[in-house]
């Protein structure tokens, strides 16, 4: 390769890169236009806004003020962060043991348990909403079963804020638990063998020898969820309750609904602000594993 | 814990993972299976009262369903088709040529993965509400389009980069000239692969929702959009159980054949772990 790159002559080189160029110039401009351009054009729509005459428009953040004086778009700001917030402590309580569980066990039972943990990936979110309700819901089948040993019915979690979180959590299993995987597989055998040598008991290895190698991986997965639940629609929209509503759902409807698509980019560009941390994050550890 | 590895004892940990997975995960599911086969169901029966096919009839012959089965179809292929028309040749530049800006300009496909996607839907919505793409079947095919450009580039950079060079230089040398050797040589062995990628984005567009439903509704209606209607006003429960089991079958193909690539670690190193 060195010596064929060398042994080019100049013209083929620049021809080369130009043919390059026209290879990737429409998905590129794909990006540039159903990407970076929307998100450029929402800032600059939301603080420049039409004038009253209806002739050019100025600086104002009219729409912020209004987002962030009303109660009802406050309410939904805070279920969305309460959400997001409970789903990735709760993905990480569940999922941290699992991997470390399918790192250092081999045979049937941890494939079985293995391929239970990505079986969701599998599983499009909407059959997900339905089974949910199906078994979770009024008369479900949890229902059934309490009735029939003669206990009480449950207060079902549909349609009140726990309904998004267990939906997002089921959800978000398997990528949860392949990115921790992943970064457990980082883990020598040999430095948890060492430490175990010297007495380290079982809580000291995880905490001395697993935690601080794994940290990043840990720090990816949250980056993630915290990406896909803050700004998720269908899960909420089926399993969550009216009001307050997830800010995936409020954008819908504020769009569709109300006709307001103004207020609507407001509330996306605030969902914006709120993940630009985990986004560049989770941008650069991604970014950092893979080269051109 | 290095000790499991060694001693043999019963594994009560992966035992309790086992059971626990399996009432979370697969539960849920046999029982939306179930209500799809089953005639009558009144509370409080623990077990269905009478199986049959009766809804199966009964959903397969709404117009509604058809038409979004039909919708569906058509987008993911439409969308699928254009996304390797313009991603694989592009997937080959990447992987083989050098170009100005090379590196920026492939790692720009992150971009859409740095914001909420929601938000960034809303966003791009706006600008279609300019050019009156909104409610049109290509307004969907455009923003589904975007949502498969990361998987269909990335993963068959990998492919054309796993395929070995000096098989490509033996053919040149005996003759053979650009076309033969990428038909010959370098497709049968980055195939695989890029056949993943196109299933997957495929199968990923088929069960896109949220664009459809934030673009496209009500004129564009796919099955996991028709799916949200029923579970939102439709009285008979056996209805959304049918279309669930439907709905499932294109998910179902693609767990056969990306189990392997999903399992092996390069793929949660795609989502940066």
């Amino acid at each position: 390769m060195t010596l064929g790159a060398t042994s080019d002559i100049v013209g083929t080189k620049t021809r080369r890169g130009l043919t390059g160029l026209l290879l990737v110039a429409v998905p590129v401009f794909l990006v540039g236009w159903m990407i970076i351009w929307p998100i450029i054009s929402a800032i600059g729509r939301t603080i420049w806004l039409p004038n009253d005459g209806g002739t050019g428009r100025s600086f104002s953040l009219e729409t912020y003020i209004f987002f962030f004086t009303d109660q009802y778009s406050l309410n939904n700001l805070s279920v969305t962060l309460w959400t997001t917030g409970i789903c990735a402590l709760l993905l990480v309580l569940i999922c941290l043991p699992i991997a470390l569980y399918l790192r250092f066990a081999t045979g049937r039972l941890a494939a079985y348990v293995q391929g239970l943990a990505i079986f969701p990936m599998f599983v499009p979110s909407i059959i997900l909403s339905y089974a949910i309700i199906r078994v979770l819901g009024p008369n479900g089948t949890v229902d059934l079963l309490l009735n029939s040993v003669g206990l009480p019915h449950i207060r079902s979690p549909y349609l009140t804020p726990w309904g998004p979180v267990i939906g997002l959590v089921w959800d978000n299993i398997p990528l949860t638990v392949l990115i921790l995987l992943a970064g457990l597989g980082s883990v020598s055998n040999q430095s948890i063998e060492a430490a175990r040598d010297v007495g380290a008991g079982r809580l000291a290895v995880l905490w001395h020898i697993i935690l601080p190698r794994i940290s990043n991986s840990i720090l990816v997965a949250v980056s993630f969820t915290v990406l896909g639940i803050f700004s998720a629609f269908t899960l909420p929209y089926v399993l969550g309750p009216a009001a307050p509503e997830m800010m995936g759902p409020f954008m819908q409807r504020t769009f569709r609904d109300l006709n307001d698509p103004t207020n609507a980019i407001t509330q996306a560009v605030i969902a914006f602000c709120f993940c630009i941390v985990f986004g560049l994050f989770y941008v650069r550890s991604v970014a950092k594993n893979r080269n051109p | 814990m290095a000790r499991v590895l060694v001693e043999k004892r019963i594994d009560w940990i992966g035992i309790f993972f086992a059971v626990a997975l399996t009432i979370v995960i697969v539960v849920p599911l046999l029982v939306v299976g179930t209500w799809a086969f089953t005639n009558v169901w009144r509370y409080p029966s623990v077990i269905p009262q009478e199986f049959g096919l009766k809804f199966w009839q009964q959903t397969l012959a709404r117009a509604d369903v058809w038409s979004s089965i039909t919708m569906s179809l058509s987008l993911a292929t439409v969308v699928t088709l254009l996304s390797a028309l313009i991603c694989l040749p592009a997937a080959y530049a990447f992987a083989r040529m050098d170009f100005p800006g090379r590196n920026i300009l492939f790692f720009s496909f992150l971009a859409g993965h740095a914001f909420p996607k929601f938000g960034l839907l809303v966003a791009i919505a706006g600008i279609f509400l300019s050019l009156n793409l909104i409610g049109t079947f290509w307004g969907v095919v455009l923003i589904q389009l975007v949502g498969t450009l990361l998987f269909m580039i990335w993963i068959p950079v990998a492919a054309f980069q796993s395929v070995d060079r000096r098989m490509e230089e033996a053919a040149r040398d005996v003759g053979a000239g650009p076309f033969r050797v990428f038909w010959s040589i370098t497709l049968p062995q980055a195939g695989p692969t890029i056949a993943a990628a196109i299933l997957l984005s495929f199968v990923g567009t088929f069960y896109e929702t949220e664009g459809a439903w934030l673009i496209g509704a009500p004129q564009i209606r796919t099955l996991p959009v028709l799916m949200i209607s029923f579970i939102n006003n439709q009285p008979v429960i056996q209805y959304g159980a049918v279309l669930s089991v439907l709905l499932w079958v294109p998910s179902f193909i693609a767990l056969l054949f990306a189990r392997r690539v999903i399992s092996s670690g390069s793929f949660a190193r795609g989502f940066g772990a």
